[in-house]
């Protein structure tokens, strides 16, 4: 293809007319926005419109609340939430208390190596989910290469069951799953931070604790609302590695979502209980976003 | 200098290099554990070494439900990376350059995209797809798999635009250049990084997507479907561990390709190490 030869300057320099005006934003975004309006939007719309009917064999259908009040009146339910919230949380706070720090040494330690430790986590995260969570699996379990190298050495004689099929392998798992947007966030607003400001805090006497405290937190507060806001909401809905790994002990309401929808075949029961997570993590979401904002206005 | 000031100086390196050491072993140690017993001569995956071993990698070449599957996922990526780039450049520059009205509402529903749970939107994908009598298959995979994708693509794009000076459009226009023109000799060489950036980040979205297309896949499996299903029914198998490592191994080397060339791209207009860091931290910001 040739270059094409510079025509005269026709409608280029002109305003454009109110025509072209509707016409441009037209031929860039009609094609988007439908492609979201028919396969994220319509979509959308048939769960929740699900989640407020029952259907059942004899062909009968109808707007009922039944399927929102089964499930938060079943104690199971509530039992399965908090043993959501509870490895969600940790597996959160395990990637903070690694991803922070971490942050820093990208930030202001690594030198030379910033780009090819970021380029590491960036392929970290590129890995295959399943492949991570199988070469996990591989390590922990019974006749796993850690209980086998254990006992080889000596220092245990029984294997030890503890490693795999429980809530602290699905902790381990997901922790790992995420950590590339844990810290990559966090390291994005360290990297907007004057390091001069930790100077002029050990010179007026703070330690490491007050700096990192007083000095670095809130400056990367909206860094780790923007990773929570990444990670928790995903964290909560994750069952390919509580069914993987997490035995019996480690079910999640991930699972619940599959179970209904693909073995139970329960779709508005499946929908409602979709819809609920979707409410939740909407209301999070907004929470984590207002937040990272408020606390950028604020520098 | 007194040992204890020596300790002092020395420690926050210590801890740092520590610190990333500990990270690299628990994100990466496990994954090449597996690439190394992926040539253990034994059936199970255990000590002690039984010798080295290409079996496998032949069996799992053998293996139709491993080689479907790749093939499958490799299909599929491939299609949504493509049209991922080409609807995200066009919703990114009119989300970036046009304005319009509703402008900021259109916006915000590319946004929720990216932090709907992908189960949320699987689950939303496998009733909508069942009620307009769609059959389930890699057609429906591929279709979810760029609604949820070509958002990245507009995130990544979009901060792409937002860095580059817009005047120089208008320069080129005013001097003659036809919209084509401006498009292809100011715009394209400005956003060419970004668009491999999220060119690598589309397919590895779309090839590592489990939950969207274990709903919304019918009877057809994707490799992380497939790996999924194996280990659901079976104890681990050596075959696994082969295909695991070629698909990690590939992997590895996509990213460093077109990272380099990324480099390249960007260092030959007299960019820096420091605009490529930018490039990764400004999808997620």
């Amino acid at each position: 293809m040739g270059v094409p030869a510079a025509s005269v300057p026709t409608v280029a320099g002109e305003r454009p007319s109110r025509f072209k005006k509707l016409l441009r934003p037209l031929a860039f975004m009609s094609l988007p926005t439908a492609v979201l309006a028919l396969f994220f939007l319509i979509p959308m719309g048939i769960l929740v419109y699900f989640s407020f009917q029952y259907g059942d064999l004899t062909g009968q259908s109808g707007f009922t609340f039944t399927n929102f009040s089964d499930i938060l009146s079943d104690p199971l339910y509530r039992e399965i939430a908090l043993t959501t919230f509870e490895i969600a949380t940790i597996a959160m706070i395990a990637q903070l208390i690694v991803g922070i720090p971490l942050a820093y040494v990208l930030a202001y330690k690594a030198g030379r190596f910033e780009l090819p430790l970021l380029l590491a986590l960036v392929l970290a995260d590129e890995l295959n989910p399943m492949v991570r969570i199988y070469a996990w699996r591989m390590l922990l379990g019974r006749e796993g290469l850690i209980n086998e190298a254990l006992m080889s050495i000596g220092l245990i004689d029984v294997p030890i069951d503890a490693l795999l099929f429980n809530k602290f392998s699905v902790i381990v798992v997901l922790s790992t799953s995420y950590l590339t947007y844990t810290v990559i966030p966090i390291y994005a607003s360290m990297k907007a931070v004057d390091a001069g400001l930790f100077e002029a805090a050990r010179d007026m006497g703070a330690g490491w604790f007050t700096t990192f405290r007083r000095v670095l937190l809130p400056l990367i507060a909206p860094g780790i609302f923007i990773a929570l806001l990444l990670v928790y909401v995903p964290l909560f809905t994750d069952f390919a590695a509580p069914t993987l790994v997490g035995g019996t002990t480690g079910y999640m309401l991930g699972n619940v979502v599959s179970d209904l929808v693909l073995e139970n075949g329960n779709l508005n029961a499946g929908a409602a209980m979709s819809f609920l997570m979707l409410i939740a993590a909407a209301l999070f979401s907004l929470v984590a976003y207002q937040l990272s904002r408020v606390k950028q206005g604020a520098k | 200098m007194p040992l204890s000031r020596r300790i002092q100086r020395a420690l926050p390196n210590v801890l740092s290099i520590g610190l990333t050491v500990l990270v690299l072993v628990i994100l990466f140690g496990p994954v090449l554990l597996l690439a190394l017993f992926s040539f253990n001569d034994s059936t199970v995956i255990s000590l002690p070494w039984e010798g080295f071993t290409t079996r496998w990698y032949s069996e799992a070449l053998n293996d139709n439900g491993a080689m479907t599957a790749i093939g499958n996922s490799m299909f599929v990526a491939a299609i949504v990376t493509v049209a991922s780039l080409v609807l995200g450049t066009l919703a990114s520059w009119g989300l970036t350059r046009i304005p319009f009205r509703g402008r900021p509402l259109v916006a915000g529903v590319h946004g929720a995209v990216l932090v709907v749970p992908w189960l949320i939107i699987g689950v939303s994908g496998l009733i909508f797809f069942s009620q307009i009598e769609m059959a389930l298959s890699l057609q429906t995979i591929i279709l979810m798999h760029i609604v949820v994708t070509f958002p990245l693509v507009v995130a990544v794009v979009s901060a792409g635009l937002i860095r580059f000076d817009p005047s120089l459009e208008e320069a080129a226009i005013d001097m003659g250049a036809s919209q084509a023109q401006m498009m292809r000799y100011i715009v394209l060489p400005q956003i060419a990084p970004s668009l491999a950036a999220a060119g690598i980040f589309a397919f590895a979205w779309s090839f590592n997507n489990f939950e969207i297309s274990f709903f919304t896949g019918g009877f057809e499996q994707t490799f992380p479907v497939w790996v999924y299903g194996v280990l659901r029914h079976s104890s681990n198998l050596p075959v696994v561990n082969a295909a695991s490592t070629v698909i990690a191994l590939a992997q590895v080397l996509l990213v460093f390709g077109l990272w380099y060339g990324m480099r390249l791209m960007t260092k030959r207009r007299g960019g820096t190490d420091r605009d490529a860091a930018e490039l990764v931290t400004g999808a997620v910001r």
